[in-house]
């Protein structure tokens, strides 16, 4: 069988292990615009402020002899532009073809660039690539004062970086708040504080209208009118399925491309998985693009297993993001901001936590300073346990398997239930 | 594969279990050594304590480990014996592996310079038996096939 994955990061190289798990023969080719080797792509503002270099393997997904330990063929440097289901081959942008069994479509996503006049100007970068990264590295000698456009996990974290390094840097949010998704108010709270320790400047409930400046970006007009003198803007604003290549194809897409629960497309022998797709959300149950890493590589590794025909299931993920801004540690997962369902939580020395339950489930939690044990609340939002008879114990600083039911605990622990 | 069986009904909130891990994980694996002069690791396992109930926890070593899949740069990974461990010199401090670890028992070190560090039981790969199996003085922690 023939074997091709478009992309070369979470996704593709977990499907890449899953199909050598039990296929040894089969051809893999891996295509990549990229000429790197896969890489941490949460490391790029450790990256671009020198932190970690190319130079070392932290910065790597996988270790260097991965490809051929896994007996993988690739074409890095080379852009898939378009996809031929009925004649099962994948046209390169040097007009190659290469022909599949199997596709695997893992080609991430792009950034979204709001529209904004004057955005073509030197200076002005993104950051969720390495190539974009490499491009504001090399522009970081010429920077005194950045604007960050969006303050999500990239930009609050590249904020974070540059400020550390002595660059001047105004953090520019639409929302009332930073990481608006991943935390709530009080929770957000603590970030906004962390960063202004740190000398960064916050523009809430703004955004960016105009980019001015000859070649290079002089100043940045904000939609309340207020400008801000910058030589440098990093747009953060969000990531979106890369449909680019299958937009005129027979795949479907919606926001992302449309999977079933084998991660398969509509197109039976075309599978898709990553930042691409948009797979089921269990908490608020309907499909939806979540571009987190802990979910390309389940993705990709359900699609390698489905690739071999070993029908396994993708029981369904939901939102889980780690973060340490300053001297803060935050941990969020499934639904953190709503007063529709039972909310409970508590402030104290260091530490916030909060919880939001519906009918009896976990569906959503915060924790900021201590986040010990974080991963027991996925498990129980990952498996809709009832949690009407521990729910008071979660606000615990001490929150373990002492709470829990003995024999239920010793089960769990015993790995008799998963 | 065998993982240490924890039998919370033996267990006596005695912490040698953490005495024992603390020690082997040491540079000198001396116990004055490691408690008063080097830099002492942290114990991978953690004994929780609610009286009566008192109980041991660390790694299970899951087949389809959570962490591993949560991991950014494959610093958490299975070794040769099928434990999972992590890499130390590619370990960054995410913490995305403590967000995703079911049994909760993946600690941080905060210690280092730039990197933080996450810390789990790595079954001791030095040792026929972990050293907390052989210290509990109850038959709390039992090396078992799993």
């Amino acid at each position: 069988m023939k074997i091709v994955i478009i992309g070369n990061s979470v996704a593709g190289i977990n499907a890449v292990e899953a199909v050598r798990e039990k296929d040894k023969i089969s051809e893999i080719k891996v295509i990549s615009d990229e000429q790197t080797r896969a890489y941490s792509h949460p490391l790029l503002p450790n990256f671009v402020v020198g932190d970690v270099s190319r130079a070392e393997e932290r910065f790597y997904y996988r270790e260097r002899n991965f490809y051929e330990k896994h007996n993988v063929k690739t074409l890095l440097g080379r852009r898939a532009v378009k996809i031929f289901p009925k004649n099962k081959y994948v046209e390169l942008d040097n007009e190659e073809k290469v022909d599949y069994d199997k596709l695997l479509i893992a080609c991430g996503g792009k950034p979204f660039v709001p529209s904004m006049k004057g955005v073509e100007l030197n200076g002005v970068h993104t950051l969720t690539n390495i190539k974009a990264a490499d491009k504001l590295k090399a522009d970081l000698p010429n920077i005194e004062h950045c604007v960050v456009v969006g303050g999500g996990l990239i930009g609050s974290k590249i904020a974070e970086k540059l400020a550390k390094k002595g660059v001047k840097v105004t953090l520019v949010e639409l929302m009332r708040r930073v990481l608006f998704p991943v935390l709530d108010d009080a929770g957000a709270d603590y970030v906004h504080k962390e960063l202004k320790n740190l000398g960064v400047k916050l523009v809430l409930e703004d955004s960016v209208v105009e980019l001015k400046g000859d070649k290079r970006v002089k100043e940045v007009v904000l939609s309340s009118g207020k400008t801000i003198k910058a030589n440098s803007v990093i747009v953060a604003v969000g990531v979106r399925p890369n449909l680019d290549f299958v937009a005129d194809s027979d795949i479907e897409v919606n926001k992302g491309i449309i999977v079933n629960d084998y991660m398969q497309t509509n197109i039976d022998t075309i599978f898709a998985a990553g930042d691409v797709v948009e797979a089921y959300d269990i908490v608020i149950s309907q499909k939806r693009p979540i571009p987190i890493l802990p979910l390309a590589a389940r993705q990709g590794r359900v699609a390698g297993l489905n690739i071999i025909d070993s029908n396994v299931k993708y029981k369904g993920g939901f939102p889980t993001n780690s973060i340490t801004i300053g001297n803060i540690s935050f941990i969020s997962m499934g639904i953190v901001d709503s007063d529709e369902f039972e909310v409970l939580k508590i402030k104290k020395d260091g530490e916030y936590r909060k919880f939001l339950i519906h009918d009896d489930k976990l569906i959503g939690a915060i924790l900021v300073g201590n986040i010990e044990k974080a991963g027991m609340f996925n498990w129980m939002i990952q498996n809709r346990f009832d949690v009407s008879w521990i729910k008071d114990t979660f606000l615990n600083s001490d929150f373990g398997w002492k709470y829990f039911n003995k024999a239920f605990r010793v089960l769990r622990l015993d790995r008799k239930i998963k | 594969m065998k993982i240490v069986k924890i039998n919370e009904d033996n267990c006596i909130y005695c912490h040698l279990c953490e005495v024992a891990c603390v020690v082997e994980h040491s540079q000198s694996k001396d116990i004055i050594k490691a408690f008063k002069r080097e830099e002492k690791p942290t114990a991978r396992c953690g004994v929780e304590f609610n009286y009566p109930l008192s109980l041991s926890v660390m790694c299970r070593h899951c087949d389809d480990a959570p962490c591993m899949e949560a991991c950014q740069n494959g610093a958490m990974h299975r070794d040769d014996r099928g434990y999972v461990v992590v890499n130390e010199d590619k370990c960054v401090g995410c913490w995305m592996c403590v967000m995703a670890c079911p049994y909760g028992v993946i600690k941080r070190d905060t210690r280092r310079d730039v990197w933080g560090l996450s810390t789990k039981c790595d079954s001791c790969p030095d040792r026929d038996v972990p050293a907390c199996v052989e210290a509990c003085p109850n038959n709390a922690l039992m090396f078992e096939e799993i």
